[in-house]
């Protein structure tokens, strides 16, 4: 009787998950067990309308769910609210299934208000979302409607590429609507971190258990959650996931060699060769990968050319001056010194892991002090005077300063290796560190005339898998389209043909559906730049992960990434013992 | 002296506004705004920029943004923060609490420690222990805490290699887990001999006052040591066997708490008490050097009183008047933190908020941090006034 009562429990639970996600692991795994990870700062809200920082929204991803992701295997769209979509009217329309039967943690069903609801508050004006960007297509509204209880569809005011990576998270509505339809502040007010945790209602893996301000945040399996593993056990596997919040990362590794954390990244081969000899004293069960991939981040120098001095102006405009820049950088010296040996030289904008979009195949300037002569002398530049740089034939010595943001090390030593070189063939290149806010500011004020006051910054962007959502780069007039840029949102005053060109691809790969097309849009993309070279890039850093062995349901080597990391979901990472 | 008092009370009121004031325009001279680092991330566009700096207010001339937040500060209230979009007193408040028990251990074990060494060796100056402590002090100060507390993170690693035991932490404050059952086990050993200790200081002490003698300083510090740790086991030992071998620290019972934390605090109360040790027992010797210099010694001395009575009685109590006249001094050392060694010991005190604060440029958690050091440095300096005329008879304010 006993038997039939746990079957017939165990039916209604599998009818109340009717649809749920499998989650494909690497390796069968169980249940229980710890997962404990450091974290250089602590989170700012539990709230991700108010989340602006990776610090807050690590942890609002464990928690609150989204549409779909990549899939970490294929790197193509992967539902995870949602089941499945169908794209409608050649891509101006996508229907978004979702899973019956996915309730949140305080048991209330999650369903299409919930979406529609998150849609709404994400793309509202006052709120200022950091999503916000996905819900405007070059200033049209993306609209978000009901179809019924589970079903939702999104109208784009053009075909986007993107359209079916819906990543913004969706919270409650019973919580939020309360404080929403109250104002603005009522609801930026919500889930602060005072907030007591049982409060705070989820929807993904894990829920948020207790937070020790300065110390640690633990979060618990959330025995709701939608997700299954192949032989349909409910995921999460891990009972529990602490963030030890540890500000400073020499005091990171100190945790990870005592065991008391799961992973580390190592950022420096000095860390990683501490790793390595503990690793080999027997001291510690763990594996270390060092230069299994590189971070996803750019470094670039980028000249300016909306300068006062219309001599500097027209010499940074000429590709030839870019691409004799180009022959002077050392890469390999600057992956020895300035990154210990471990990282990648870089050629071109899309980041070396997004194999997707990644191509080698650019031109590649590579380092040649006879070439940087050779370029530099059919610009003009033939003789040195007296102190030794180079000058042109009206006397005009070839000079500029190069500034890099404070603090940054790996920049530093990269400018300066930079620096060192061009000196040596009689380019007086002047290099200072100054403050990020400062060099922020010259780079994107423009002056009322429109000139900009610095002559050649070295800088990086945060680098992502969709190339579509860096447009405000490489659109003419993007806010970040920072060799030429235009005052007030409009285009520069002056523009080349290929940047042009690199204008078009951009719109032209964020407009195309097909996958290969695409592919195939932002390979010649990344021709133009190298061989344009706005942009110079420099080089990528090695991406060194570690973890413990004791962790199952991990990568194995071939498969790391700096996409996605060491393990293909956080629902199929067990304990070992 | 009454008028004394209301009169310095009331010059604090323009050195407020002028200092915060000043820390306002300072903090507003520097490039950039909240908003700054934002402009670099690609997925921003301008109108979203301009929309948050709006929001927020960055956007108003300085004068408003100023008298604003002047308004809720005469109102108690110290303002929104930008990144945490809560209270100011609610990112600071239990932080600035972390970071007091670190001060405050520290201050005491400074105290405790250099005023005998400094007498110490002020008397035997020039003696093989006085050079020793000398060098020890010069190693203190030069050694800057945070490379220390790097140090001290390695010594805790490699300790438990060697041992198999967690005998000092790697950094942070407190545990996930508490293991009840160790405390509880470990007060059973320790609690005898603490209380054989007790015991050992207070026949002592009750021996010399019936020979009306004061008791000496080791008599006391014994006898506070002692009797404070078997004070603290009685409740591991009363509660412990009930409780389950391990929990999570947040469901643990105060005493378990407690150790815990004092455990975490003890390499750092080291590393942050060795440089003012080394300070201020040099400045003490200095100071007892001075005064045993004095006339008053010589008579003291040449009317045939006891060596002792000499040093303690006429020669330390000058020789401490500047330590007194600084205690209020320490007021706003208190919430101002114990500095670097914070972050390199994952110490969750104010000084890694005050740092990420201040590369974010949230302003008014920088502000607010700025407003109470100001007022408590400005009450510890009349304390320290009231306190001096009090220890100093030469000294009277009208």
């Amino acid at each position: 009787m006993k038997k039939l009562l746990v079957l017939g429990m165990l039916a209604l639970a599998g009818l109340a998950l009717a649809q749920p996600k499998v989650f494909k692991g690497t390796e069968p795994g169980r249940a229980g067990g710890a997962y404990r990870i450091t974290s250089i700062s602590d989170p700012r809200t539990w709230n991700p309308f108010v989340a602006r920082e990776t610090s807050s929204t690590d942890i609002i991803a464990l928690f609150l769910p989204y549409l779909t992701t990549y899939d970490p295997y294929t790197q193509a769209p992967e539902g995870r609210l949602a089941k499945s979509w169908e794209v409608r009217n050649n891509g101006l329309t996508v229907i978004f299934k979702l899973r019956e039967g996915a309730k949140w943690s305080d048991g209330q069903a999650i369903d299409a208000d919930d979406v529609i609801f998150s849609a709404t508050v994400h793309a509202d004006q006052r709120v200022n979302s950091n999503s916000r960007s996905s819900f405007i297509l070059d200033g049209q509204p993306i609209r978000w409607t009901k179809v019924d209880q589970f079903t939702v569809r999104a109208d784009f005011p053009k075909p986007y590429a993107p359209a079916l990576i819906q990543g913004w998270y969706i919270v409650p509505e019973h919580v939020f609507g309360p404080a929403y339809r109250a104002g603005v502040q009522q609801l930026q007010a919500l889930w602060n971190l005072d907030t007591p945790a049982a409060q705070v209602v989820s929807g993904g893996p894990f829920k948020l258990d207790s937070y020790v301000k300065g110390e640690r945040v633990v979060l618990v399996r959330n025995p709701n959650y939608w997700g299954v593993d192949e032989r349909n056990n409910p995921v999460a596997y891990l009972e529990r996931y602490t963030f030890q919040i540890v500000p400073d990362l020499n005091a990171q590794l100190a945790r990870f060699l005592a065991g008391e954390a799961d992973t580390f990244a190592a950022a420096n081969a000095d860390q990683v060769a501490q790793v390595l000899e503990r690793i080999r004293a027997n001291r510690l069960r763990a594996e270390i990968f060092p230069n299994v991939d590189v971070t996803l981040g750019t470094n670039f120098i980028v000249f300016n050319w909306n300068h006062k001095d219309s001599f500097k102006e027209s010499l940074f405009r000429q590709v030839k001056f870019r691409r004799a820049m180009a022959h002077l950088m050392d890469k390999k010296s600057m992956i020895e010194v300035a990154l210990g040996g471990l990282g990648q030289a870089q050629w071109s904008p899309i980041s070396i892991p997004n194999k997707a979009f990644f191509t080698d195949d650019v031109a590649k300037f590579e380092f040649s002090p006879q070439k940087a002569v050779q370029l530099l002398a059919e610009l003009g530049f033939r003789s040195k005077n007296r102190d030794g740089w180079l000058v042109n034939a009206q006397g005009k010595v070839l000079e500029f300063n190069l500034v890099t943001n404070q603090g940054n090390n790996v920049r530093e030593r990269i400018a300066q290796i930079f620096r060192d070189e061009a000196r040596k063939v009689g380019v007086k290149v002047e290099y200072r560190p100054i403050d990020f806010n400062e060099l922020v500011r010259q780079l994107t004020s423009p002056a009322a005339d429109g000139t900009r006051d610095f002559d050649a910054i070295l800088i990086g962007l945060t680098g992502g898998i969709e190339p579509a959502f860096s447009r405000n780069v490489w659109e003419l007039n993007g806010s970040l389209h920072a060799w030429n840029l235009g005052t007030g949102g409009k285009n520069p005053a002056k523009v080349e043909a290929f940047e042009v060109l690199i204008d078009t691809l951009m719109k032209r790969g964020a407009t195309t559906l097909d996958q290969a097309q695409r592919r195939q849009i932002y390979v010649q993309f990344q021709k133009v730049v190298a061989e344009n070279l706005p942009l110079i890039y420099t080089v990528a850093p090695a991406y060194n992960p570690a973890r413990l062995t004791r962790l199952g349901g991990m990568f194995p080597k071939e498969q790391i990434n700096s996409i996605n990391g060491q393990a293909p979901y956080i629902e199929t990472i067990f304990a070992k013992e | 002296m009454f008028g004394y008092v209301v009169r310095r009370l009331l010059q604090l009121i323009p050195t407020f506004f002028g200092a915060t004031l000043l820390a306002f325009l300072v903090i507003q001279l520097a490039p950039g705004d909240f908003v700054t680092r934002l402009e670099l991330d690609p997925t921003q566009d301008r109108e979203s920029i301009a929309n948050l700096r709006q929001q927020l207010g960055l956007d108003q001339p300085l004068p408003v943004q100023y008298a604003k937040w002047l308004s809720g500060i005469l109102q108690g209230y110290l303002g929104l923060s930008l990144s945490y979009k809560s209270d100011v007193w609610s990112v600071i408040g239990q932080r600035i609490l972390n970071s007091m028990v670190l001060v405050v251990l520290a201050t005491l074990m400074i105290y405790l420690i250099a005023i005998p060494i400094g007498v110490y060796s002020a008397i035997r100056k020039y003696t093989w222990p006085d050079r020793t402590f000398t060098v020890l002090a010069f190693l203190g100060l030069a050694i800057p805490n945070f490379f220390f507390g790097l140090i001290m993170l390695f010594l805790a690693v490699w300790l438990s290699d060697l041992t198999n035991m967690r005998i000092l932490p790697i950094g942070g404050m407190t545990n996930e887990f508490l293991h009840l059952g160790n405390m509880t086990r470990a007060a059973q050993i320790l609690f005898p001999p603490a209380l054989i200790g007790t015991l050992v200081f207070a026949g002592m002490f009750w021996w010399r006052v019936q020979r009306k003698q004061a008791a000496t300083f080791g008599i006391w510090v014994g006898l506070v040591l002692f009797g404070m740790s078997a004070l603290l086991m009685l409740w591991p030992l009363l509660q412990g066997p009930g409780l389950p071998e391990r929990l999570p620290y947040t469901e643990s019972p105060l005493w378990a708490r407690a150790t815990n934390v004092l455990w975490h605090a003890f390499p750092v109360v080291i590393v942050v008490g060795t440089s003012g040790l080394a300070g201020l027992m040099r400045v003490m010797r200095g100071q007892m050097l001075d005064v045993l210099s004095q006339d008053y010694i010589r008579t003291a001395r040449a009317k045939g009183l006891n060596e002792r009575v000499v040093i303690y009685k006429h020669a330390l109590r000058n020789a401490v008047i500047p330590f007194i006249a600084g205690i209020g001094g320490l007021l706003p050392g208190l919430i101002g933190g114990a500095g670097l060694v914070e972050v390199t010991m994952a110490w969750p005190g104010i000084t890694p908020a005050l740092l990420e604060a201040i590369s974010a440029i949230d302003i008014y958690v920088i502000m607010g941090l700025i407003t109470i050091t100001t007022v408590l440095l400005m009450i510890g300096n009349v304390v320290s006034d009231l306190l001096l005329a009090w220890v100093d008879p030469r000294i009277r304010y009208s």
